[in-house]
Order: C-alpha cells, then sequence, then structure tokens
C-alpha cells in the first residue's frame, strides 16, 4: 500500500510540508509505504493549449519538464493525500498549473479508483473561499476521491508544530487515508459542506435568479430559507449532473471537444485569412 | 425564404431534461413557430458506458439531438429560443449552431449569454 504526499507548498518544512509529513507518519503507522513529491522541486511548464492530448490521445507536446513523472508517481500510489497552502483566497500557483496539464488525464476517466485527502493551511480567518475549488478540480480530474479536507489556520514558517490539534488531526488523516484503502472504502468523512459532491461551501447564483449550482461539480439545487437558516435542495438528478462524473467527463470529451477537430479543419481556410492581420500585428 | 432559422445541435448529457417531441409540439404552438426533431445515435455499450468515438467524424454525425426551429417573426422565434433554453439549457459547444442562417443563429447566439449561457 503506498500513499504519496503531494505538496503545492515552495516551502521545505513550512507548515504545509510539516502537516503532509504528520500525515505521512499517521499513514505508515497503518502499514502504508509513503513517499513525499514537493511540486515546486519539479518542472512543470503551462500547458500550451495544442490540443495534442486531446487529439491525438496521451500525446503531450511538453517533453521537456516533469509532469509524466509525478503523473507516474500518482499512478503508481494507493492513496493521495494533497498539500496545498492558501495565499490569496485560493491555493498556490503549482497546483493551477498542474490542473492544466490534466487534460490528457482525461482517457483514464473512471478506470481509477484512490482515495484522496487535502491539507489546507492558511494564515487568515475568512480568506479562505476558493481553497477547495483548485483541490476537487485536480482530485477529480486525476479521478480520485476526496475522502477528507481540512483547512488549519497557521501563519509563520513551521508555526504549526506549536498546534497540538492540527498537529494529531494530520496524523489521524493520515491512518485514516491507509485505513480506506486497505477497505477499500472510500466514504467521505469530512465537513458535509453544501455540494452534495464536492462538498463544498460555494454557491453560484444562475441567471435565472432561481437556480444555485455548485461552480466546482455544476450541480444545481433551489435556495430556500428554513427556520431563517439557508437551505439548499438538491434533487436526486442533480448527482447525474455533476460534471465530474465518469460519464459526464466522457460525455465532455467525446462530444464538446473531440468533434472540434472538425470545426477546426473545415474552418482552415477561412481562419487563415482573418488571423493574418493579427500576425503581422505588434510582432514580438 | 425563411427569415430566421436555427438548428440547436444537443449532445449526449447536454439538456437538463429529456427532450421529448410532444413537448416541442406544445413549443410550437405556444409560440407560433415552426420546430423538428431529429435524433442521431451511434453510441455503443462497452464496459458499461455508451461509448463512441468522435475524433475524426463530420460533427453532423457524431450522436446528438437537433431542434430545428424556424419563423418569420423575430419575437415569436426568440421568445421560443428562450422558453427551449430554460427548459433544456442552452446547447454546450461553439459548433451547436452549425447549419443555422445568419439571422436565427445571431440571435441564438446572444439568447445564450442572455438565458442560458451559464
Amino acid at each position: 500500500m503506498k500513499v504519496l504526499g503531494l505538496n503545492g507548498s515552495f516551502r521545505k518544512n513550512g507548515n504545509t510540508e510539516i502537516l503532509l509529513k504528520r500525515a505521512l507518519m499517521g499513514a505508515e503507522s497503518e502499514g502504508a509505504e509513503v513517499e513525499l513529491l514537493r511540486l515546486t522541486d519539479y518542472k512543470i511548464q503551462p500547458c500550451r493549449g495544442c490540443g495534442l492530448c486531446l487529439f491525438r490521445e496521451n500525446v503531450c507536446q511538453v517533453q521537456d519538464d516533469d509532469v509524466s513523472f509525478i503523473f507516474s508517481k500518482v499512478d503508481g500510489c494507493d492513496g493521495m493525500l494533497l498539500g496545498a497552502p492558501c495565499y490569496f483566497l485560493e491555493l498556490t500557483a503549482v497546483v493551477k498549473q498542474l490542473i492544466d496539464r490534466c487534460w490528457i488525464l482525461g482517457h483514464k476517466i473512471g478506470k481509477i479508483k484512490k482515495p484522496a485527502t487535502v491539507i489546507i493551511p492558511y494564515a487568515t480567518r475568512g480568506w479562505t473561499p476558493y481553497v477547495s475549488v483548485q483541490s476537487n478540480i485536480l482530485l477529480n480530474v486525476m479521478g480520485l476521491t476526496k475522502i477528507n479536507e481540512i483547512t488549519v489556520c497557521t501563519q509563520g514558517i513551521s508555526e504549526v508544530v506549536l498546534d497540538d490539534e492540527a498537529m494529531d488531526l494530520a496524523y489521524r488523516l493520515g491512518k485514516e487515508i491507509a485505513v480506506a484503502i486497505r477497505k477499500k472504502d472510500f466514504t467521505y468523512k469530512g465537513e458535509a459542506g453544501i455540494c452534495p459532491s464536492c462538498r463544498d461551501w460555494l454557491l453560484r447564483i444562475l441567471k435565472d435568479n432561481e437556480t444555485v449550482e455548485c461552480p466546482t461539480c455544476g450541480v444545481r439545487g433551489k435556495l430556500s430559507i428554513i427556520d431563517g437558516k439557508i437551505s439548499v435542495q438538491f434533487e436526486e438528478k442533480a448527482w447525474a449532473d455533476s460534471r465530474f462524473r465518469p460519464e459526464a467527463q466522457y460525455n465532455h470529451f467525446t462530444y464538446h471537444i473531440a468533434p472540434s477537430k472538425d470545426y477546426f479543419l473545415r474552418t482552415k481556410e477561412e481562419r487563415k485569412i482573418k488571423t493574418q492581420k493579427f500576425k503581422e500585428y505588434l510582432t514580438t | 425564404m425563411i427569415k430566421y432559422f436555427v438548428k440547436l445541435r444537443f449532445y449526449p448529457g447536454d439538456p437538463l431534461e429529456e427532450i421529448k417531441e410532444k413537448d416541442l409540439k406544445s413549443f410550437e404552438k405556444d409560440y407560433g413557430v415552426n420546430i423538428s426533431y431529429e435524433r442521431i445515435e451511434n453510441r455503443e455499450m462497452r464496459d458499461g458506458l455508451l461509448m463512441e468515438r468522435t475524433l475524426d467524424k463530420r460533427i453532423e454525425d457524431v450522436s446528438q439531438e437537433i431542434i430545428t426551429l424556424s419563423s418569420d417573426k423575430e419575437d415569436n422565434f426568440s421568445n421560443c429560443i428562450i422558453a427551449l433554453y430554460k427548459k433544456y439549457r442552452c446547447p454546450r459547444t461553439p459548433y451547436s449552431l452549425m447549419g443555422s442562417n445568419d439571422a436565427g443563429q445571431k440571435i441564438a447566439k446572444r439568447l445564450m449569454d442572455a438565458h442560458g449561457g451559464w
């Protein structure tokens, strides 16, 4: 049983890394073989948007970096702990950079069954509204199932070691993921959240002013106030509309992306003529 | 010649509700427009999933449901499109209006942003 810690923080032995290491110790205590990767130690080039991974299946034009190595590590583990700090309302850029490179994983949709837990240290309470968005996207596009997520309020480098509760919690999360792997039970064990799919608390009000949606999953429901409390009713079929269900991801790749090749080829000549003036303008 | 003509191409998973011909007939009557419906089904069951290879197919040959709407009256045409978007949500892809005439496409596209672009 292998548990991989993926660290989205630049800092060596910073709060994220300490919490991840503490969780890995917990996993190790349950018999897991553990490994830690610090994403910023690796070269992760931006996605070039060439579409080759979509149109030629499993071909990525970016060869001079370490993304395929990182993916091989995720492939080789049985469960993952993702840690990343929140600096400005959301997770660090390296996480997003990796998300953009995950298009190539679209061909593996529905084939991976692994649990993952997310650990997010942050400094100021209330400055974390979007932290679950990137982690949920990354886990979903990698095909991993989130079984828990925590945020930990801590600020200066390595200060989290002063927080016994956070350290204990991280240890328990590490044990929990190892047990989940062993029992093949990927039931969500964290805070319920609002979205029945990703468990985030974010909601988007749609333009009809009647419907709310989880911006990450696309699951839709109706808002109401019951006894002064905000409540969201998600219909049974809302689950089926989650954009990260294997069927939905398959449909997205198969019907929204792949057929665009035909449109692209059909419009080749027209595009060539109309883009000429932009090629000649402000050349660098 | 019909002034406004649009093809709304819904791919598997796109419509939030099942598109039923009897509902389209009601739309046709309620809004005084012409509606036709075509379903193209090329999926096969494999590994428990309905699958299809679409990469090298013509857009028109991929599994889809096409609602074709036409009218000479802009208001009727627009209001019916709004109602269709409200029921099914709007088509999802940049090429989902292929086969429409310019006047129809402009309206359908503008209404996507206003009423169903989300």
